[in-house]
Parts: C-alpha cells; sequence; structure tokens
C-alpha cells in the first residue's frame, strides 16, 4: 500500500530533497504532503491520515519538538511514525525528541541511503 | 564520510586555524550529498568575491559568531538546480531557500565536527540577503575565517566569523 507522507521543514528546497530521498529509497510514495512548520503540520494532520511524517526541529511559528509534543496528544496521529530531520544533530535535542516520542532521527547532510535506513524500520513493514 | 580531524571548542584563538580545514570539509559534504556535486577549493588564485546572495545563520553559545555563504545569482541557481533537479531557469525563484539551507546544513556540520561543541552551540534560522549593495556589521567581532570555492566555475565563498 502506498505511504502516505507529511513532510515538515522551513525549507522548501529541503522538503524537494527529502521526497526525492524517499523516491530514491524504493518507497512506494503515495500521497505527499508539506507543511513549513508545526503550527502548518498540526493542521494538516487534523485533515488528513498519515502514515509518516518527517520533522524539521529547527523551524519558526513552530518549532519539529513542540509539533511533536502536540501530535502526540492527537488521538487520530499519536501512533503515526515521526523522524526528526535536522541539523541540530547534538544529543541533547534527539534525546528531547525520541524522549516525546520521536521514533528516530537523521542528520543533515544526508544521502538516500541513510533515509532509508532510518525510515524503513519506523514503518513496521508498510514501505 | 568522516572528518579528516577533530579540534577541542575550547580555547577558540589557538583552535581557530585548525578549523578551516574542519571548514572546507563540511562544506564539501554538504554540496557532495545534498547538492549533488562537488565544490572545489581553487588550487592557485583565490576567485572573485561576489555577494549577489548572501546566506548567513549565527552561532550561539559556546561559539558566538555569524557563519556565511555568499555567491552570485548565477551561482545560487545552478546550486538550487541541483538541489532541486530541475532546469535552473525553473529554480531562480528558490534561490534564497536553497543558499539558506546549504548554509544552515553548512554551519550544522561543521559544529558537529569539533568536539564537545554539539550541544553546546545552538544555530539560528538562516537569514539570505540579496544583492550586494549591503554592509554587515556583527557584534561577533573576532576570529574570522574566510574560505573561496569553486562550484561549476563560479566562485562561493564561506565564512566564519566568531567572537573571541
Amino acid at each position: 500500500m502506498a505511504i502516505r507522507a507529511l513532510i515538515v521543514d522551513d525549507s522548501s528546497v529541503m522538503r524537494k530533497i527529502v521526497e526525492r530521498c524517499l523516491r530514491q529509497a524504493g518507497m512506494d510514495l503515495g500521497q505527499v504532503l508539506e507543511a513549513s512548520n508545526g503550527a502548518e503540520a498540526l493542521a494538516l494532520v487534523n485533515e488528513n491520515t498519515f502514515d509518516l511524517i518527517l520533522s524539521d526541529i529547527n523551524m519558526p511559528v513552530m518549532d519539529g519538538l513542540e509539533f511533536v509534543r502536540h501530535l502526540k496528544e492527537l488521538e487520530n496521529a499519536k501512533n503515526v511514525p515521526i523522524v526528526m530531520i535536522t541539523t541540530e544533530g547534538g544529543e541533547k535535542s534527539v534525546l528531547e525528541a525520541l524522549s516525546l516520542g520521536a521514533k528516530g532521527y537523521i542528520r543533515k547532510p544526508f544521502t538516500p541511503d541513510q533515509v532509508k535506513e532510518h525510515v524503513i524500520p519506523v514503518l513496521g513493514g508498510k514501505s | 564520510m568522516s572528518a579528516p580531524t577533530q579540534s577541542s571548542a575550547g580555547n577558540n584563538s589557538g583552535s581557530f586555524e585548525q578549523w578551516r580545514p574542519l571548514l572546507a570539509a563540511a562544506v564539501k559534504e554538504v554540496f557532495s550529498m545534498m547538492v549533488g556535486a562537488e565544490i572545489n577549493v581553487p588550487e592557485d588564485v583565490d576567485p572573485p568575491v561576489v555577494t549577489e546572495v548572501t546566506g548567513m545563520v549565527g552561532l550561539a553559545g559556546e561559539l558566538c559568531g555569524v557563519f556565511s555563504v555568499r555567491c552570485s545569482k548565477i551561482c545560487g541557481s545552478k546550486i538550487a538546480s541541483k538541489m532541486l533537479g530541475v532546469p535552473a531557469t525553473e529554480a531562480a525563484s528558490h534561490i534564497s531557500d536553497a543558499i539558506g539551507e546549504i548554509c544552515n546544513m553548512a554551519a550544522g556540520n561543521f559544529k558537529a565536527k569539533i568536539d564537545g561543541l554539539q550541544d553546546k552551540c545552538m544555530l539560528s534560522v538562516p537569514t539570505v540577503i540579496t544583492g550586494g549593495d549591503y554592509q554587515l556589521y556583527s557584534l561577533a567581532v573576532g576570529d574570522r575565517i574566510e574560505l573561496p570555492f569553486l562550484f561549476e566555475g563560479e566562485p562561493v565563498w564561506v565564512g566564519l566569523e566568531v567572537r573571541s
């Protein structure tokens, strides 16, 4: 079944690169929606169903950590696997993301293989 | 890819010059992995400084300063084109976004190469200036590294200014 994905990053270029990496990783992508910050992402989560969310951490309006915090309070989305993609690859921010419920993280810069390595396991065989 | 060497974040003045190869490696990795093309250090004469597009990321914490990437619009368009996988003409509207993200990733990748700095230095979201008729004043006046690169024949200058 095609994966419905949400990509959250304040850079439109980065959102396109992430989507391309997912396709290059051989994932069967269906609907792919984009948001430029956590607040926009929450609005999309309320109106759509996703199998996977990839989110930046360092974003204006609502950052990725706050987004995860809110996401985990939503009954319809709290179990959607979320992988953080960030330049802030320090142990502190990574541990905070994981403690909030993120399933993994990818540090920028990354290769399609690294995206595959981190995303496929969290999909539980859906890819 | 791995960093050639690592230096401690402490004692900025002593380690500052040692950061030059780390900075070069950080930028090269970002281009190789995220742009899908190589960026090279010129072998002989430094290329001209072109400031039509300037990406900047602030550093705060143990390392305080400004990380910058400067290039021409043509170069920015080529970079955005490669990142998006579209012709340069279609990528023109994405130049600022692309240069801002390159600056952000290069700054983050550089920071990751300095032992002990990862959790003690935060990055701002990128700011991008288009147009060259400006003067930048930073409170982080102190040590400065400027590294020239060539991307498809176009000069790209990467700078790091830190408060001493």
